[in-house]
């Protein structure tokens, strides 16, 4: 029987499946379908210092093989969930609390607000940024570099995950940067920029006319990337990016990464992750492996 | 709330672009009238949120109206036996109090779908007053259903088919005479509009309202309505169903 625990950044996760921010909430509405503590950790909806309300709707179209978001960060506020859900979630599996800001000072003070609180901190820097023209901080290495660095010193107690935006000119230089700026750890792809047409209403079906693509088509990009950026650091790497499947989760920790996120799949299978878990589970025991630490970076290229 | 495993036992037109879909759960599972279920498509990514119009132990009963791909496959491609992934019952559904007896219903298009299963629910003990609008005849539908109501009026807007109108002008018409204690509503947002404004404030109105959603459990913030205090309500969580009052139309 393989022994499915994995060790990021020192937090031991008693498995490597976590379902993905914004997929996912605070875990309560999943946990009326299944016990949500046979994950490996939870990653939560977008906290930021105060509520947001998000954008109108409609907020959710669907492409071939992948499907479009623009949300708009709606979520309570990081001190709603801190005194609603944190110890809840806590009481059941690891907490990765994924945080946004619109200014580096937001990014400084939500972080210095949950360091000890939750197990990791995953830095959402796919925001638009105010004052680099609304440019996202996630695009531009230097301000992925000054974004990590700003949240990394108001850490003290609690690793720090950048989550990077695969809507850049090289993946590996980001990654680069992120790990410069101090990151302990990366996750990776964030949404792609799309956009969904309504031919007869000649409108995007979104209200914010695009919005972040995710789903199982968008799988080979996100590997690449994983591959590309765990290449380039020594951090250990989450990979995310159309998981549908254990083999899919083997993929990416061939690829590079440690632990996998689940998102898109969510909603089509309310039981997606724990049976990504199970297909995990029984692929390695058929595979021989003993510790599924073992199959990270195990990928072995052509001419390599 | 639960995720299974369905086995389809029809899927059948009932109108013009309009099917009705019968699964097997393997299991009983008990739903509230105005509840939704999601539906899975084979290579679709998100699931159809599809009202419940029957809910008999285990077998349940979801009509839509093919408008894309993803209901173009669910009519050509789910015979009898084929499996179904499905999640229900979801979302709140309507309630009656105990002293409210009479019930008016009013829907419009696709709307009609969930108040089929308030039909079902209360008229064996309640009088219930159905008003459901369709475009033309061609598209009048589950009518055997809807003759369960203790007064039934059909309304189309060509007048093909019973009265000549929308159906909250039907229900208007009756709104003295009838005096329901409660009204249940689900169509399109101008029509609920139409209805708020003819009958807002005098009766407890509940509609249930629609949004493209993304999990349907209340997790993803995907499907959000605008509350009347500024604040959002999740469709599939907090609704489908609200008082009319509560929410933006």
């Amino acid at each position: 029987m393989v022994d499915l625990s994995v060790k990021i950044c020192g937090v031991e996760l008693k498995n490597p499946v976590i379902p993905a921010s914004g997929t996912f909430g605070f875990g309560r509405e999943f946990a009326e379908i299944y016990d949500i503590s046979c994950l490996g950790a939870v990653a939560t909806k977008g906290l930021t210092l105060e509520e947001r309300l998000g954008n109108p709707v409609p907020r959710i179209a669907e492409s071939r093989g992948v499907i479009l978001n623009a949300v708009g960060l709606q979520n309570p506020g990081v001190e709603h969930f801190i005194r609603e859900d944190l110890e809840w979630l806590k009481a059941r599996t690891r907490v990765i609390a994924n945080v946004a800001g619109k200014t580096l000072s937001d990014y400084e003070a939500i972080c210095a607000r949950l360091d000890g609180l939750v197990d990791l901190i995953e830095l959402n820097i796919s925001c638009p940024n105010v004052k680099c023209g609304g440019m996202a901080f996630g695009i531009r290495p230097e301000s992925v570099k000054e974004v990590t660095r700003i949240a990394k010193s108001a850490l003290k107690k609690t690793p720090l995950i950048v989550k990077l935006s695969p809507n850049v000119e090289s993946i590996a230089r980001n990654a680069a940067a992120a790990e410069e700026g101090g990151a302990d750890c990366l996750s990776l792809i964030n949404t792609l920029t799309g956009m969904a047409i309504d031919v007869e209403t000649r409108r995007p079906v979104l209200f914010n006319n695009t919005g972040g693509v995710s789903g199982a088509g968008l799988k080979p990009i996100a590997l690449r990337m994983v591959y590309e950026a765990s290449r380039a650091v020594s951090l250990p790497v989450i990979g995310m990016g159309g998981i549908c499947r254990g083999v899919d989760a083997v993929e990416f920790l061939m690829a590079g990464a440690s632990a996998v996120q689940v998102g898109t799949r969510n909603f089509a299978d309310a039981l997606a992750c724990p049976k990504i878990l199970e297909e995990l589970r029984a692929w390695c025991d058929s595979h021989g492996i003993r510790k599924v630490s073992e199959l990270t970076g195990t990928l072995r290229p052509n001419g390599g | 709330m639960r995720e299974i495993t369905a086995t389809v036992l029809e899927n059948k037109p009932i109108a013009r672009g309009v099917y009705s879909l019968t699964f097997a759960c393997g299991t009983e599972i008990k739903a509230r009238p105005g509840q939704f279920a999601m539906i899975g498509v084979r290579g679709f990514p998100l699931r159809r949120p599809l009202a419940i119009c029957k809910s008999e132990g285990e077998r349940f009963t979801v009509c839509y109206r093919v408008k894309g791909e993803g209901t173009g496959c669910l009519a050509a491609d789910y015979k009898i036996g084929e499996k179904l992934s499905v999640l229900l019952p979801l979302g709140n559904g309507f309630y009656a109090g105990e002293n409210e007896k009479k019930i008016a219903l009013v829907g419009g298009g696709a709307g009609i779908f969930p108040l089929i299963s308030a039909i079902r629910e209360y008229s064996p003990d309640r009088e219930v007053y159905a008003y459901m609008g369709f475009r033309s005849r061609e598209d009048l539908c589950m009518e055997y259903e809807l003759r369960r109501a203790k007064s039934l009026t059909i309304a189309t807007d060509d007048g093909s088919e019973g009265f000549c109108g929308t159906a909250v002008e039907a229900f208007a018409k009756d709104l003295k005479e009838v005096a329901p204690d409660v009204v249940f509503a689900c169509g399109p947002t101008p029509m609920l509009r139409a209805l708020k404004a003819k009958a807002g404030g005098k009766i407890p109105i509940y509609v249930s309202l629609e949004e493209r959603m993304g999990c349907g459990i209340g997790a993803c913030l995907v499907c959000v309505c605008n509350k009347t205090d500024g604040k959002h309500a999740r469709v599939c969580k907090d609704g489908p169903v609200f008082e009319i009052g509560d929410v933006s139309l």
